[in-house]
Formats: structure tokens, sequence, C-alpha cells
């Protein structure tokens, strides 16, 4: 049971992280049936170069840098030992540090803010093999992320600051999750992206690997996505529609969580854009509270 | 025992590899124009003055009126735009926004001009419409009075030359230049307001507007601070532009003609040490070329006037906008 405890407060961590970092729609760990727990997170990113092709942009364009600050609230749900649903839902602010004569100049504003996208989840253990001194759990995952905000991202430049990309995505992963005996495990994850109008879809990835005990838990990832097409900024077809855009990257990051009191524990990361295109080349970090039951 | 003992290790390496794999792309490709511009820090201020006026989107793709899809820029870097006292986007400002797209669009051409044909005296058409041609002087190129630094700099949608002044042009003559910058059509302020007063004054207007067969100039045009500055100097105040009629007619007229040289209009880089004479018949003294201008003086001036804009082609001649009055 108190194994069975870890775990959970684990997962609950790990969701939050997700909306976070609006990586992996699923995480490892199950919570198991009956079992949840809600969360609230603040992140806070900031970029003042640009991932484009085939050069960097030292300095956004306009907005020179720029600050995305978000808090999302989460939940999560076990509705079986072996299904598990999450919901998420952020809203975030993005500000930038154009010249105030220039945004005059152009009708634009240093700021945009809103809710973002819902997002939903489920994912489902097909199976648990013993494999050493270990146990691999191979699942899968199934996610709904859709607008919910009033965001605009047809503002020509100004959409830099978008906050979105007002995509209806539906997400299918496939999951591989082992953890030892002693609480080291490693998740790999990898699936595909169906986005609505001009998003391009996109291939995901994550790879995480950690270590969970009760005092403590901490984790280092490392991600990716791969859009299938899409045009380049300021590259041939752009006509200043950002979520045309072909928005491939890396990033990686680093997670810890306590438990606080009973029921209670705080989550914290860090995370960076290592590589990429069409993205700005941003570090972050967040912390969560998360409530579980 | 083996390959179960390894399984975790395995599973991150293969992960790991996918993932930097498949998220990487083949960046074997060119930027393109705006796009050299944006991620070049000493073509900040021509990113901003892209941005400002909206060419930034069609210096991304391919020019649709030419077979390689490609333009043609003299992309003027930073220390270009600062000698006009641009240094950010935020200075470009004081240029009217039709005014800031027309000049860019002056720099621009349809088509790949590489260097080899920039020969001397060869002219190419602007976007805009007005052409620029090439000055050889030892053994540097400018287009029109801007030093070419740089050329045949490959992008996926053409070519880019650097250079180190902005190319300015009306696509209108002498008279209706200056009435464009009285106008406040160029800078949100007006400016050579005194200028177009004292033409009008001394009924020059028809001689220097453009016609068939008519002659082109080259043209001092004393700033509307220049102005003033004479009034103080001669004593009688020029506060607005209609003091200049409280000065007789042919001073005036004289005066004006000074700052006129009927050379077919020159730039810069053209031009030499020494005498030359204007319309009104006293010399001027033509100081020495630096830094891509000369000074000029008048016969009666203490000091050399500075060139603060030069090389304003006109349909009519180039105009040099200068900091003095230059008195015969």
């Amino acid at each position: 049971m108190r194994t069975h405890c870890i775990f959970l407060t684990v997962t609950l961590f790990i969701a939050s992280t997700v909306v976070a970092s609006a990586q992996s729609l699923v995480n490892g760990f199950f919570s198991g049936k009956g079992r949840g727990a809600v969360a609230v997170s603040y992140s806070a990113e900031h970029y003042d170069e640009v991932f484009l092709v085939p050069s960097n942009a030292k300095g956004v364009p306009i907005f020179r840098e720029v600050d995305v600050n978000s808090v999302s609230l989460f939940a999560t749900y076990g509705l079986t030992d072996r299904l598990e649903a999450t919901v998420s839902l952020p809203y975030i602010t993005a500000k930038g540090q154009a010249d105030p004569a220039v945004l005059e100049a152009l009708g634009y504003e240093n700021e945009r803010k809103g809710l973002q996208d819902l997002s939903l989840a489920l994912k489902y253990r097909l199976h648990r093999l013993s494999i050493g001194m270990g146990r691999l759990d191979v699942g899968g995952g199934l996610g709904l992320r859709t607008p919910v905000g009033s965001y605009r991202v047809d503002e020509g430049l100004q959409s830099i600051l978008a906050i979105g990309n007002r995509a209806t995505a539906v997400t299918a992963m496939a999951l591989l999750h082992w953890q030892s005996m002693q609480g080291i495990f490693i998740t790999a994850q990898g699936g595909y992206s169906l986005r609505s109008g001009e998003v391009p879809n996109a291939w995901i990835g994550e790879i995480k690997a950690g270590y969970a005990h009760r005092a403590f838990y901490v984790d280092v990832w490392y991600a990716g996505q791969r859009s299938v097409d899409g045009v380049n900024i300021l590259g041939e077809g752009f006509i200043g529609f950002f979520p045309a855009t072909d928005v491939t990257y890396t990033r990686g990051g680093v997670n810890a969580f306590v438990p606080v009191v009973s029921g209670i524990g705080i989550s914290a990361g860090v995370n960076k854009y290592l590589s990429g295109r069409n993205v700005g080349a941003s570090t972050g970090f967040y912390g969560g509270i998360v409530y579980s039951f | 025992m083996l390959y179960t003992k390894n399984y975790p290790a395995l599973l991150l390496l293969a992960t790991l590899l996918i993932l930097q794999t498949a998220c990487q792309k083949d960046e074997d490709v060119l930027p393109s124009i705006a796009s050299i511009a944006v991620t070049n820090a000493d073509f900040s201020t021509l990113e901003d003055a892209a941005v400002l006026g909206g060419v930034a989107a069609v210096l991304s793709n391919p020019n649709p009126n030419d077979p390689e899809g490609a333009y043609t820029v003299f992309a003027p870097n930073n220390a270009a735009f600062a000698r006009l006292g641009f240094n950010s986007g935020a200075d470009l400002r004081v240029l009217q926004p039709s005014f800031l797209t027309s000049t860019l669009l002056y720099h621009v051409s349809g088509g790949n001009l590489l260097s080899n044909r920039l020969t001397n005296n060869s002219t190419s058409a602007s976007a805009l419409g007005p052409m620029r041609r090439i000055v050889t002087r030892g053994n540097e190129r400018y287009i029109n009075g801007s030093k070419i630094l740089a050329t045949d700099i490959r992008a996926s949608n053409g070519t880019v030359h650097v250079i180190d002044k902005v190319l300015l042009a009306t696509g209108a003559d002498i008279v209706q230049s200056a009435l464009a910058l009285r106008d406040a059509k160029v800078f949100i302020v007006p400016e050579l307001s005194f200028l177009v007063e004292a033409v009008l004054y001394a009924e020059l207007a028809d001689a220097l507007t453009a016609k068939p067969s008519s002659p082109s100039f080259t043209v001092f045009a004393p700033t509307d601070a220049a102005f003033k500055q004479l009034g103080q100097d001669l004593g009688v105040p020029l506060n607005v532009p209609a003091d200049i009629r409280k000065l007789p007619k042919d001073v005036v007229t004289n005066v004006l003609l000074n700052h006129v040289i009927a050379d077919g209009g020159k730039f810069m880089p053209e031009m030499n040490a020494g005498a030359v004479t204007p319309l009104g018949g006293s010399p001027l003294t033509i100081g020495a070329f630096a830094n891509g201008v000369v000074s000029v003086k008048g016969k009666s001036n203490n000091t050399a006037a500075n060139v603060v804009i030069p090389d304003v082609l006109t349909t009519n001649g180039v105009v040099h906008v200068i900091d003095r009055v230059l008195l015969p």
C-alpha cells in the first residue's frame, strides 16, 4: 500500500508537468482505480532567440524578448487500475518588449493572454511483464486538445505572441514504462498528432528517466516534436500566419517533487529548448501544488 | 539474463537515438532575403524597417514576377541607417510609412543582379520604379552614392549586396520632391519649408521642374535650421518660411542659384575637391571626399556646409540636403 501511495504522488507530479511543458499527454505511472488528484501549477518561460531556418535570430523580431507565464489547472482520475483520465487547462500570458513607438506604428500590443486549450487524455495499460529486477508496462494513450479561449492567431506578426495555434489535435501515443524495485524508472513514448486547419501534423516523443522514492522524486527528460510539413518563418510560403509553420524541436528538462503533508506535495522543474526550427529558444521553470485523493 | 539486465539501458538509448534523429531536420538550405536581415545583427534596423514597411513577408518568398523567383536587394547595414539618425525601429517613426515602404522598394529589383553586372555607369530599375546607377571611384563601387561593401550574398529568393548608405529616390522632380518634404509627406514633420518658400518667391520653380529635354541638376538643399541660422547671421529673423520674403527678391534668387549646378546631377562619389560653378556664377568650394560625402562652401561662408542627407535621386537631378545656406 505504501508503495502504491508513492506511485500515486509520482503520477500526480508528472501529470502536472505535462501541463507546464505542453509535452506528452501521458506518463508511465498509473494511480489506480478511484484515485486521482488535482493540481495547480505556475510556469515561466523566457526567450530572446528564435530557432529559424537555417540560422537562429538573436532577438525576437519586433518584440525583442518574450516572457510566457501560465497558470494551469490539472486533474487526473483512475477509472480502473488500467485506465486513467486526465484533463488540463492553462491560462497563458505572453509579453514582449517591443518599443512602444514601434507598436504604435504597427498597431500591435506587447501582450496577449487568455485561456488556451483544454486537453483531455486517456491512457491504458495493455500488459505488465516482469523483467529482471523490475517490471515493464506496455500501454498507450489517446488525447484530445482543443481551444477553449478566444485567443487569436491571425494577427500577422503580432501573433509572434499568440498563446497557442488554435488547432484541435488528436494524439495517439505508444507507451513503455520500466521500473525497478528500487524506484528507478524509464519511460519511453512516441506517437502521432493529427492537427486541424493549417497546423501541420507531427510526430512526438519523449524519454524520461528518474528515481521515485517515498521522500522525493526526481527525473530528467528529453522530448521532441517533428512536424511532417509546414512553412518556415521568413521562408517560402510564409505569409505571416504562424500556425502553418513547421514547428520542430528537441527539449529537455529536470523535474523534482516532494510530499509535504498528507495528500499534498510540491513539484518544480526547469526545461529548455535545445534545438529546433520556428520556435522560441526558451528556457523555463515551473512550480506546482498537488493534492491527491 | 544479459538481455534482461540491459533492457532499460537499451530502451533509453534507442528512444534517445530515435528522438534525436527524428527531431533534427536537414538545415542545408539557403536563408531567404528576409531571413538574412532578421538573423544578421548588422541588419537589425533594416529588419525593423522591413517590418514597419510591410515587406518582410514579400521578401520571404520567391519573386512571382521573375522566372528564377529572385529579387536583388541592396541592403543598408545599421551604420547606413544610423547616418540618417535611425538607430532602431522607433527612430524610423519620423518617416511617413508610405515613404518608408517606397524607400525600401528602391533597394529592391527583380531577378538576380550579380556583382559582375555592377559595372561603372550601368543602371538597374528598382521595384519602386526609379533607376539606380553604378558609380566607381578608385577601387570602390557605389550604387548612386552608397558604397557597396559586400556582394553576391546568396539567398533562397535572390541576392543581397550590402551598402553603407540608405538609397533615396523620390520618383518626382526637384520641386515636387521639395514640396513633398515641406508637406510632411516624407518626414512626419515638415522640412525644406524655407527652401520651398524661397524657390516660389524667386520664381525658380519652373526652372527646376522636369520637362521633356530639360536639364538635370545637382542641388544643395539647405534645411529649415540652416535658413534660421542664416537669419540670425544676417540679423533678419527667419522664424517662419514667409519671412524669406523680408529679403530682397534678387538676393534670394542669387543665393538660391548658388545651390544649383547644371551638371546632369552628381552623386557624392562623383564629386572631387576643388571649385565648381553653380548657376549663380560664384564658385563653390568642394571639400575632400571622406566617409562617403564631401563638404561644400560658398564664397562668403566662413564654415563649410555638411551634407546631412546625401544623394537623393529625383527625376531631374540629385539633391543633397545640407546644414548651411551657401552664400555667394
